[in-house]
């Protein structure tokens, strides 16, 4: 078998559909609209035909009168220049990110003042350069028009000295005090917390995840004796097996987890072999389409096959039949066979199950070796268990003062706790919150926290590695840290940044500073933005622990410094109690097993009213701006719901209930999905966050229940019958390439016989006079000739390079493009209508073995294999303009609007260009966008460029395009300029690296190269050189500047040489 | 004429000429050190007794040590203190260690004109106005030569009319004298359309010629729009080029010193204005009352020598305006480039106020890209090994900056 692999973006795709076919064949799917805004679905924003000639004379009019008129523009020099600061030049600053969920160390580029661009800092031994797309949307998060200007009392405006007063009054008056915060890593404000605790002894602080990792810490608090998150190495793994643990998009620490599994899946010369990864999991992850073997399983399927795994790897535990019982003996198999090279992890919050993960780990004695519980990881410390005591003691109306920061629970907590009742009984609630959102607007007083960016502070995501906080802007509006509140209000009026400063002098620069002076020591860490302090914290600075962890540490520190010597973690539970543990996992109940899941946009809904989160399209979905029900298309088949197959946008509307609620979401057919099971994204269906946030998709965390003390995000659910429509703004069947072969794939083993595997040009023959002669289709060409050998390149050929293994299709790229290129944002109904301006898209493929068209294929019958689309492959391919060196764009373009530079790059001049859109119709990779309208400043795209504070991310290098323009990837060409300008301004030859795009910069897994062919000792050059080098759609022989590296899957089976499928795909 | 008038006239002119001479020679050796004390020193010492960073230096070459200590001084300062020369030490310690600039760069000559020019400075001159005055009589004739032209023609319109009258008249009186009908008055109108019946064909070349005139005219509006060649708008502050760059010389970059690093060359803020008038507080033109406006932007009292806490940003007026969609960088072209700023900005030296000089059109920028040669590949390191594929390439030709991709559309469109 083997090589008749078919891929396909969607259902629509796979099943050949007419419309799909029609709609393929037009560029752009949608007529050009005659009427203001599209028809329907927007009536209200719609302009009759007559309107329209008005509005026409009269534009004309006022374009000649604004013409004639001449602008008086003014030029506001600093009355006194900072030294560091040339206007026209950026400076970059070295600070992190850390809003309660996610944590990356960055780089911020900063123009005349304003922050405009975050990208990863390279120094950071944890996140290594990398980001996210949360993280790199954070910017626009920074202008977010629906922040609050100023401190708010009881609803309105007030001053931080009323404030201050009233609530210090408040907490004077006695009574039980709360802080119920995020989970915080900073040791500064682990300090200041203390000190607040201190002085008030009612005072207790409680640390609440969103997303909960309760379970994992309370199964490692049962095991080792610490309520902590260990450091996981998947660097140092030769076999990954996950279970649900989406550790590349969302799980603990993405960015740094993918960096180290990028490591072991790259290949090249010198490296032949990669790493093996499992995973069994519910609903299709990033992390699952990157497995090389996916195991659907359902959720409570999934706390039993850890049984199985435990039973099956000697844990001496009794376990039930699965359904997929023999992959699990092979995946164990191959577990004991790396022994030390293995590691298994779980995104179950159910502490048996942890548990029993942990035994599989020692069983397997990844402790020491690719799990470290020594150096713990401390982004995850909510306690479940407390905070359920709390609501409960808030129902009691004990609770005298509650004071939040960086939580929401009016939105994230289940709805079964009753949190909003609790919370009427609390006299006095204080909220941090930047916004008056679900839960600060019940607040009497918020006193609004400065963005990350405005900030001072610092971090300790991983024990021994910190990180300093700096702002890079002055704060936009009258607000103030929330530790700087705490510490006033305990009495200490110091400014945050000089206790910040004080603590480092103190703590880090006492062990690490020798031979420096403090303000030289603190220079180079503020320039650095991180400092290790070898492996461990330093012992006179506070660790950013809650109380009760810390207390844990020393009660057990003898038998951790026992552990230490031994080299071995504390004793784990004996094999008895592991029964009894595994007897204790939920079992399964009656209909479909709901899973909820985090989506890579959205993360657990903090940065909701982020326009360009809500617009990035989920790897796997396509979808943005909803959240919706994932299920089977088998079962969707079952329950008669739409398919979707039509390439219609219009999913079926069904009522979910899962315990006791009842919501109104589309179905969305998630081929990967496990049968019997469907999934819901949290995040959404915020209500009080912002215009681009409020009423997008559902609510779902009401759905969470506790569970063993901890929130459990399984749980049954039923579906009604189909209830109605729901418009869907898919990008999934957007840009289509018409069925041409664009995945190289190999697996393993093929490579390392041939390392050309997968990847072998097609010949196609050609009759010439009477000789059928055998040609590559770049052998042939129309325009090289001798006379004129094409385009000359003398100083410098740009392209990049694209590893399609190791790119796990997350998004960061696409946010950091949007911010760096000024991409509009242009709402979900023109989504719907293929209208996204995204300039670099991640192209998801399912692909399956058979043809689900043709019963029987050479002889076999595959008619009794599984319904292809049920459980498919997933190959991401980010595609931006490929820059052709044999343009078809540029041949069309009736005024060379687009056009080839000498540097290989395929330009675009937006104000020369007409508007035909013939490059768009031409171009066969499909990256070229329209500009149907102009985004900015215009009432009815109300995102962030109709929007003063908005605008200010606008990268001032990069033109905003208006109407009726083409646009599209120009490589960064702002950058490069930049570049080549520093190398000239230096007298000096480029640096190989030293320039990079945005995607690339951007991308946690390296998976994209940029650089310089004409220097041959680039990166890029010797990539081109690499055997598992090909051109997208190589055979029309555009000779793209953009190059792939072959797919290659660490299995045994499904062997597909995707050339070989195209052959038989034309034949 | 009367011949001793002629003579007196000779002698007169002759020893008018002649003290001109002497004066302007005498002037320029005295010169070289003014200027080289305006360069190089005055934005820190004034030649009175006040105090600027550095001390007043009226009478200097007095209180310091006799013999050519004050040269080394100027010369390297610092090597003097490390010597540990008392005297140097002593100054060292009084201005709170806060070294002078080394002027290694100076020759011993030049530093001998600075000092004699400190010793003996100019007395205050009165103040001067002639260049405003005779800007202002630049006018004045210019307007009486427009008023000229007005009124010859006015007189010659009115000879015409007469003339005219008087030749109808005397047609009529003939007419009327020798019995014959008097005439049709075809004037005016009639009269226009009687000559176009009979000449059509000049009609139509006249017609033509307007229609072509018109068409011209309109394109040339139309295209025009947008190009603000020439503009000149009043700045808040009245600051001369002319002085400044002019007279003074002072380099551009010194102001504007973004040109030479990054995209925007850069108002100065007014705290670069402060290098130098600390101590110049009174203008040759305006006096105190535009330099005032420095303070005023800085909250800054010259007698106190204080800063307030209300700075207030100056609001200049943009001259030089290029659209969004136009990428221009101003190292490029000042630092890799070697572009005088004068090709774009014209004689700024010589102006008064600001004014665009040149038209800032795209067909403007393409053209001069067209004709500058690169001339950086040899001493600039980044162009290595490109000159000879260039020379090859394009054989005996000039390589101008668009042979080199100078003029593709993402170098300025992006």
């Amino acid at each position: 078998m083997g090589n008749n692999k078919k891929y396909w973006k969607g259902l629509a795709d796979l099943n050949n559909d007419p419309d799909f076919i029609k709609s393929a064949q037009n560029e752009f799917a949608e007529e050009l609209p005659i009427n203001f805004l599209g028809k329907d679905s927007r009536a209200e924003g719609s302009t009759p035909r007559r309107d329209f000639l008005k509005f026409l004379g009269f534009s004309v009019t006022a374009a000649s009168l604004a013409a004639c008129e001449t602008p008086v523009r003014k030029v506001i020099p600093y009355v006194i220049k900072p030294e560091d600061i040339t206007p026209g030049i950026p400076n970059w600053y070295a600070t992190s990110y850390y809003d309660g969920h996610d944590y990356a160390s960055i780089l911020v580029k900063n123009r005349d003042g304003r922050p405009i661009k975050i990208e990863g800092n390279k120094n950071s031994t944890v996140t290594r350069g990398g980001t996210s797309a949360r993280v790199q949307a954070a910017v626009l998060s920074l202008y977010d028009s629906a922040r609050i200007s100023g401190p708010i009392a009881k609803g309105s405006p007030s001053s931080w000295s009323t404030a201050d007063k009233d609530i210090a009054a408040g907490l004077a008056s006695g009574g039980n005090i709360r802080l119920l915060t995020s989970t915080i890593i900073s040791p500064s404000s682990m300090k200041a917390i203390q000190e607040f605790t201190a002085k008030y002894p009612t005072a207790k602080h409680v640390v609440y995840d969103a997303i909960s990792y309760s379970g994992m810490l309370d199964a490692n608090k049962a095991s080792f004796g610490k309520r902590v998150i260990p450091t996981y190495n998947f660097e140092k793994a030769s076999i990954i097996v996950s279970l649900g643990a989406d550790f590349l998009a969302n799980w603990i620490s993405p960015i740094e987890h993918a960096a180290q599994y990028a490591v072991t899946r790259k290949l090249g010369a010198g490296k032949k072999d990669m790493s093996r990864h499992i995973q069994i999991e519910t609903n299709l992850t990033v992390t699952g389409s990157n497995a090389d073997l996916r195991i659907p399983a359902k959720p409570s399927e999934i706390g039993q096959a850890a049984v199985s795994l435990l039973a099956a790897v000697g844990g001496g535990v009794s376990a039930k039949s699965l359904p997929f019982d023999d992959k699990l003996k092979t995946v164990a198999k191959e577990l004991l066979e790396n022994k030390g090279k293995a590691i298994v992890v779980c995104g179950s919050n159910d502490v048996n199950v942890q548990i029993l993960v942990n035994s599989i780990n020692q069983a397997l004695g990844s402790y020491g070796t690719t799990i470290n519980i020594d150096k713990p990881n401390y982004l995850k410390q909510g306690n479940d268990a407390d905070v359920v005591a709390l609501v409960n003691e808030m129902k009691s109306g004990n609770v005298q003062t509650l004071i939040m920061h960086q939580v929401n629970p009016s939105y994230t907590l289940p709805a079964a706790l009753g949190f909003d009742e609790a919370l009427k009984k609390v006299k006095l609630k204080v909220s941090f919150a930047d916004r008056a959102d679900e839960t600060a607007s019940q607040c009497d007083y918020i006193c609004p926290d400065h963005h990350i960016l405005e900030s001072w502070g610092d971090a300790m995501p991983v024990e021994g590695s910190y990180s300093l906080i700096q702002p890079v802007i002055f704060p936009l509006f009258n607000t103030r840290s929330a530790e700087e509140s705490l510490l006033k209000w305990s009495g200490n009026d110091t400014d945050y940044q000089s206790y910040v400063k004080k603590n480092w002098q103190d703590g880090i620069f006492a062990q690490k500073g020798a031979g420096s002076s403090f303000n030289d020591f603190w220079s180079k860490c503020l320039f650095d933005g991180v400092i290790d302090t070898d492996g461990k914290a330093v012992a006179a600075s506070v660790a950013p622990v809650a109380a009760e962890v810390n207390a844990d540490s020393k009660k057990t520190e003898s038998s951790a410094a026992d552990a230490s010597i031994a080299a071995a973690p504390a004793p784990v539970a004996n094999a008895q109690d592991l029964n009894a543990v595994a007897s204790n996992i939920p079992k399964a109940g009656n209909g479909y097993e709901l899973s909820l899941y985090e989506k890579t946009g959205l993360g657990n809904g903090v940065q909701a009213n982020n326009p360009w989160l809500q617009e990035l399209p989920d790897p796997i979905s396509k979808v943005t701006w909803d959240n919706y029900i994932t299920m089977n298309p088998r079962d969707m088949r079952e329950k008669g719901y739409n398919l979707m197959e039509r390439a219609d946008r219009n999913a079926t509307l069904v009522d979910v209930t899962a315990n006791g609620i009842t919501l109104a979401l589309p179905v969305y057919p998630s081929p990967g999905q496990a049968i019997g099971t469907i999934g819901i994204a949290l995040g959404y269906g915020r209500t009080k966050a912002g215009k681009a946030a409020n009423e997008v998709g559902q609510n779902v965390y009401p759905i969470t229940s506790v569970v063993n003390n901890t929130f459990s995000y399984v749980s049954s659910a039923a579906l009604s019958d189909a209830k109605g429509e729901f418009l869907i703004a898919a990008t999934q069947t957007h840009h289509t390439m018409m069925g041409r072969t664009v995945v190289h794939e190999t697996t393993l083993d093929a490579y390392q016989k041939d390392a050309k595997a997968g990847n072998h040009t097609e010949k196609f023959k050609l009759q010439l006079g009477q000789h059928h002669t055998e040609h590559t289709a770049t052998e042939l060409d129309l325009w090289a000739t001798e006379k004129y050998p094409g385009h000359d390149k003398p100083i410098h050929f740009w392209g990049m390079a694209i590893d399609l293994n190791a790119c796990i299709g997350c998004g960061a790229c696409v946010i950091s493009c949007n911010a760096e290129n000024n991409v509009p944002v242009v709402g979900k109904a023109e989504v719907a209508m293929a209208r996204d301006m995204h300039w670099i898209r991640i192209d998801r493929y399912f692909s399956s073995d058979a043809d689900p068209k043709e019963g029987s294929h050479e002889g076999k019958n595959y008619t009794e294999m599984e319904n292809p689309s049920d459980y498919p492959q997933v190959v991401f391919q980010p595609v931006m303009c490929m820059h052709c060196n044999h343009a078809p764009c540029e041949t069309v373009c009736p005024v060379a609007a687009t056009m080839h530079s000498s540097d290989g790059l395929n330009q675009m001049a937006y104000n020369r260009c007409v508007g035909t859109r013939y490059c768009a119709n031409n171009c066969p990779y499909k990256v070229r966008r329209f500009n149907w309208f102009k985004y900015s400043d215009n009432a009815e795209f109300d995102f962030n460029m109709n929007d003063d504070l908005g605008k200010m991310v606008l990268n001032p290098d990069v033109v905003v395009r208006s109407r009726g323009v083409m646009e599209k990837c120009s490589m960064c060409v702002q950058r490069i300029q930049e570049g080549k300008l520093n190398a000239k301004k230096d007298g000096r030859k480029i640096v190989d690296g030293e320039i990079q795009t945005a995607c690339a910069q951007a991308c946690p897994t390296n998976a994209i190269t940029f650089g310089d062919y004409n220097d041959k000792e680039s990166q890029l050059s010797k990539l081109n050189e690499d055997e598992r080098m090909y051109h997208l759609l190589e055979e029309i022989n555009t000779q793209p500047s953009v190059l792939y590296l072959t797919k290659v899957r660490n299995a045994e089976e499904t062997a597909t040489d995707g050339v070989a499928a195209a052959s038989k795909q034309h034949a | 004429m009367d011949k001793s008038f002629c003579r007196s006239l000779w002698i007169l002119s002759i020893s008018f000429f002649t003290v001109l001479f002497l004066g302007t020679s005498g002037h320029a050796s005295a010169q070289d050190g003014a200027q080289l004390f305006k360069t190089n020193c005055a934005s820190c010492h004034s030649l009175g007794t006040n105090k600027l960073t550095g001390p007043g230096l009226e009478g200097v070459t007095k209180r310091v040590p006799p013999g050519d200590w004050i040269n080394k001084w100027i010369k390297n300062s610092d090597a003097l203190i490390k010597a540990g020369d008392p005297y140097a030490v002593k100054i060292f310690e009084e201005y709170n260690r806060m070294p002078m600039t080394v002027f290694t760069n100076l020759s011993d000559a030049e530093i001998s004109a600075i000092v004699k020019y400190i010793s003996a400075p100019p007395k205050k001159e009165e103040k001067k106005d002639g260049a405003p005055a005779a800007g202002a009589e630049a006018g004045e004739k210019e307007g009486d030569n427009f008023t000229m032209l007005l009124i010859i023609v006015t007189i010659l319109a009115g000879l015409y009319f007469v003339l005219r009258g008087i030749k109808k008249s005397l047609e009529s009186t003939a007419d009327e004298k020798f019995g014959r009908e008097p005439r049709p008055d075809y004037s005016g109108f009639a009269g226009a359309k009687l000559w176009a019946m009979s000449h059509k064909k000049h009609v139509a070349v006249i017609v033509l010629v307007l229609v072509a005139w018109g068409s011209k005219a309109g394109w040339d509006a139309l295209a025009g729009i947008g190009i603000y060649q020439g503009y000149e708008p009043a700045q808040p502050i009245k600051f001369s080029h002319k002085i400044h760059a002019g007279e003074n010389q002072i380099s551009c970059v010194y102001c504007h010193a973004g040109a030479e690093k990054g995209k925007t060359a850069g108002v100065p803020s007014p705290n670069v204005c402060m290098n130098c008038h600390k101590g110049i507080q009174s203008g040759a033109q305006t006096g105190t009352e535009e330099i005032a406006k420095i303070y005023k932007a800085l909250d800054y009292d010259p007698n106190t020598q204080k800063y307030g806490p209300n700075p207030k940003p100056i609001e200049w007026i943009r001259v030089h305006n290029l659209p969004d969609l136009a990428y221009f960088n101003h190292a490029q072209h000042v630092t890799v480039g070697k572009v005088e700023c004068q090709k774009c900005h014209g004689p700024v030296q010589e102006m008064e106020v600001l004014k665009q000089h040149e038209m800032l059109t795209m067909g403007w920028c393409i053209n001069c890209h067209r004709e500058t040669e690169v001339t950086q590949f040899k001493s600039n390191p980044y162009y290595a090994d490109l000159h000879k594929k260039f020379a090859e390439k394009f054989k005996g030709q000039k390589i101008t900056v668009d042979k080199i991709g100078g003029i593709e559309c993402a170098r300025c469109h992006y």
